[in-house]
């Protein structure tokens, strides 16, 4: 079984298989280039494909068959000859002079070189003239073409003044035997004489240039379909072949990331925002949809990459639909789970408890950071009264940090002299009941000792089940000209409203320290400026300071010192 | 190389003459050209002959008319034209100069080259 093409020539229509029309197409394409020069061009191709169609006509009915295949055409051809056994006889006038050239030099002419040719044969041309490796008549248009593009220019011109050698007789010219200096200078005087005359033709005579142009053009075009199919079609198939690893890799990505989800993986991401919000009797099928409606497309693409770049057929029709039914289905139970996790956001709830703090001595606070590791909620609570800043007490690892940061601390100014805190649980829930009993399911480690208030960064979850969006609102409120001593530590785990431990640190020069000094003022929360420090060197300080000792402010500076002292010994040990 | 060319030219000039000769028999299809052609040993190949023919004609020796086929294309069918008449009687003459030339040069050489009698035919 084969293809069949239906062609026209002159008016009747031809069968023909597909690689005697190639055979066909390319006679003709010679007979044509060969008869380019000619003004008669047009008529003789006329009546050398009128001949053929007459000679197709004769086959089909005297083998009484309907299409012609590749035998006739090749029969054809040698009946009609084959383009270089034409040139014995129709060399006309320009034959003459050559061939009387011929009889006395045997030397060699300029011609291009269409077998050893990279883009028009050119370069190899001039090579051939001069005897030397193509490779550097091509180096040296390539590097001429850097010189705002004058090579190029160069090079064109040349395409289109130097004829391609196209008879036997035109290559042995091109070869020719190997000059001497007087053939040398002899050839090139012809050659730009002949090179001249050229261009007078194509300034003369308007129809030869216009086949020229053609000739040039077609050649172009030709020359760029040969590149695009060897050069060009190797790197677009290697930047196919880049994408498609790429693709690959995501491929593979999603299916190790599917495995370490359904198997055990759960636990350890939980805390990560998207799959925070999935409720755990869901979480496999979320994953699986998740994973099918991103796959698919992926495996879609990387079947299509290959089909496009190693040109087979690698998806049949029957896969490829059952591949979409089942990537809608995904796509639409993913968008089902999506539709009501968020339904479970829908409505908002909070409940509010007040702590009442003991007023430390002096009005001095500690804020500290809890940094305890709770191993369970009761280990952990026994390990914190233990072992506070000992080796028992196990650091909050990094992993933490991925909560989404959900407590938050005001500090406030208390309108009584007790100091309190204020817990204020938000959560999210499909309605009012369910948030609040979200809400109400979560538990805060908050720990006064003495003058150390300690926060932990987490808002937990008592029973185990999806993120509601549960926030926590710590209010604490410190009477007046209270002092706070607040951890950089605290500003680093939680969020800190109004207060910015890193601002207070840099007024007041003291970039290594841990924490800073805050005082309640009436407008809330001040950082301390010790324009005593600021102003003098440490040597001075302390004279400065029993200087001032009458004032109460100096006596607040003197417990922030000894609380400082305290302080490093605690952390040096 | 020489060779080669001396041939060409040879048969170059004689295939004129012959093709002008075949057509002054009176209207002629450019397959019956060939097939008169090849009998003759002259031409082998078909596409050698349309370049000659559209040059005869646009010298003015020849004109065509478009007859009708029963199958396939019309045809071109070539006759001679007044000038082309008239080129012939020349040739004729020329030719038979040419062919006491030759035979008188080659005096009684009697050369068994193929390619030379051809040439003297």
């Amino acid at each position: 079984m084969n293809k069949t093409i239906i062609i026209n020539i002159n008016g009747i229509v031809f069968h023909i298989e597909e690689d005697a029309y190639e055979i066909l197409k390319n006679y003709m394409t010679d007979v044509k280039r060969h008869f380019l020069n000619s003004a008669d061009s047009l008529e003789i191709t006329g009546d050398i494909e009128n001949r053929i169609a007459e000679m197709f006509s004769e086959i089909l009915t005297n083998e009484n068959k309907q299409v012609i295949v590749e035998q006739d055409v090749r029969n054809i051809i040698d009946q009609m000859g084959r383009v270089e056994d034409f040139d014995e006889v129709y060399d006309d006038e320009k034959s003459a002079p050559n061939n009387a050239y011929n009889y006395n030099t045997g030397e060699r002419k300029l011609f291009r070189d269409p077998d050893n040719h990279l883009v028009s044969g050119v370069c190899a041309g001039i090579a051939n003239y001069f005897d030397i490796d193509p490779i550097w008549i091509r180096l040296a248009f390539a590097l001429s073409f850097f010189f705002a593009g004058s090579g190029l220019i160069l090079y064109i011109i040349l395409w289109i003044v130097i004829p391609k050698a196209l008879t036997r007789a035109d290559r042995m010219a091109m070869q020719g035997e190997k000059l001497n200096l007087q053939g040398f200078k002899n050839n090139l005087e012809e050659e730009l004489s002949s090179v001249r005359n050229h261009l007078n033709n194509l300034q003369q005579e308007a129809k030869p240039l216009a086949y020229k142009l053609r000739d040039f053009i077609g050649d172009v075009v030709h020359h760029l379909g040969l590149f695009f199919n060897g050069a060009g079609k190797i790197l677009i198939k290697l930047l196919g072949i880049i994408v498609l690893i790429s693709f690959f890799a995501m491929a593979i990505a999603l299916v190790v990331a599917l495995v370490a989800f359904l198997g055990f993986g759960e636990g350890r991401y939980n805390h990560m925002f998207p799959f925070t919000i999935i409720a755990d009797e869901h979480a496999s099928r979320i994953y699986i949809v998740a994973f099918l409606s991103a796959f698919i497309p992926v495996l879609f693409i990387i079947l299509l990459l290959i089909r496009a770049i190693f040109n087979t057929r690698s998806l049949n029709m029957s896969i490829g639909t059952t591949f979409l039914v089942v990537w809608i289905l995904a796509l639409v139970m993913f968008i089902t789970y999506a539709v009501k996790a968020s339904a479970n956001f829908k409505d908002g709830g909070s409940i509010s408890q007040t702590i009442n703090l003991k007023a430390a001595p002096g009005n001095v606070y500690y804020l500290k950071f809890n940094d305890v590791k709770y191993l369970s909620h009761d280990d952990s609570l026994r390990l914190n009264v233990k072992g506070q800043f000992n080796n028992m007490t196990i650091e909050n690892d990094d992993d933490e940090n991925t909560e989404p940061q959900n407590v938050t601390l005001h500090v406030e100014r208390s309108d009584i002299k007790q100091p309190e805190l204020v817990e204020t649980f938000r959560a999210r829930g499909r309605d009012d009941e369910d948030a609040l009993l979200n809400a109400r399911n979560t538990k805060y480690i908050f720990i006064q000792q003495d003058s150390v208030l300690k926060f932990d960064d987490m808002l937990r979850r008592t029973a185990d089940d999806a993120w509601h969006g549960e926030e926590l609102e710590l209010t604490l409120k410190l009477p007046l000209n209270a002092k706070a001593i607040i951890d950089q530590q605290l500003q680093d785990r939680l969020r800190l409203d109004g207060v910015n431990v890193y601002d207070c640190k840099e007024s007041n020069k003291q970039d290594n320290a841990t924490s800073a000094v805050f005082i309640m003022t009436d407008d809330g929360l001040q950082c301390k400026i010790d324009t005593v420090v600021i102003k003098k060197t440490p040597a001075q300080i302390d004279s400065t300071r029993n200087a001032n000792n009458a004032k109460a402010i100096a006596k607040l500076q003197a417990q922030v010192d000894s609380a400082r002292r305290v302080d490093s010994l605690q952390k040096h040990k | 190389m020489i060779v080669e060319n001396t041939q060409t030219q040879m048969r170059k000039g004689i295939l004129e003459y012959c093709i002008l000769s075949i057509i002054a028999k009176g209207e002629t299809y450019a397959s019956d050209i060939i097939a008169e052609l090849k009998k003759a040993q002259l031409l082998v190949v078909e596409g050698t002959l349309y370049p000659l023919l559209t040059r005869l004609k646009n010298n003015g020796l020849l004109t065509y008319n478009w007859v009708e086929s029963t199958s396939g294309p019309p045809r071109k069918y070539y006759v001679l034209a007044d000038e082309g008449r008239k080129v012939l009687e020349q040739l004729d003459i020329t030719w038979r100069e040419l062919e006491f030339a030759v035979r008188t040069a080659i005096g009684d050489r009697n050369p068994p080259n193929q390619q030379e009698t051809d040439n003297n035919e």
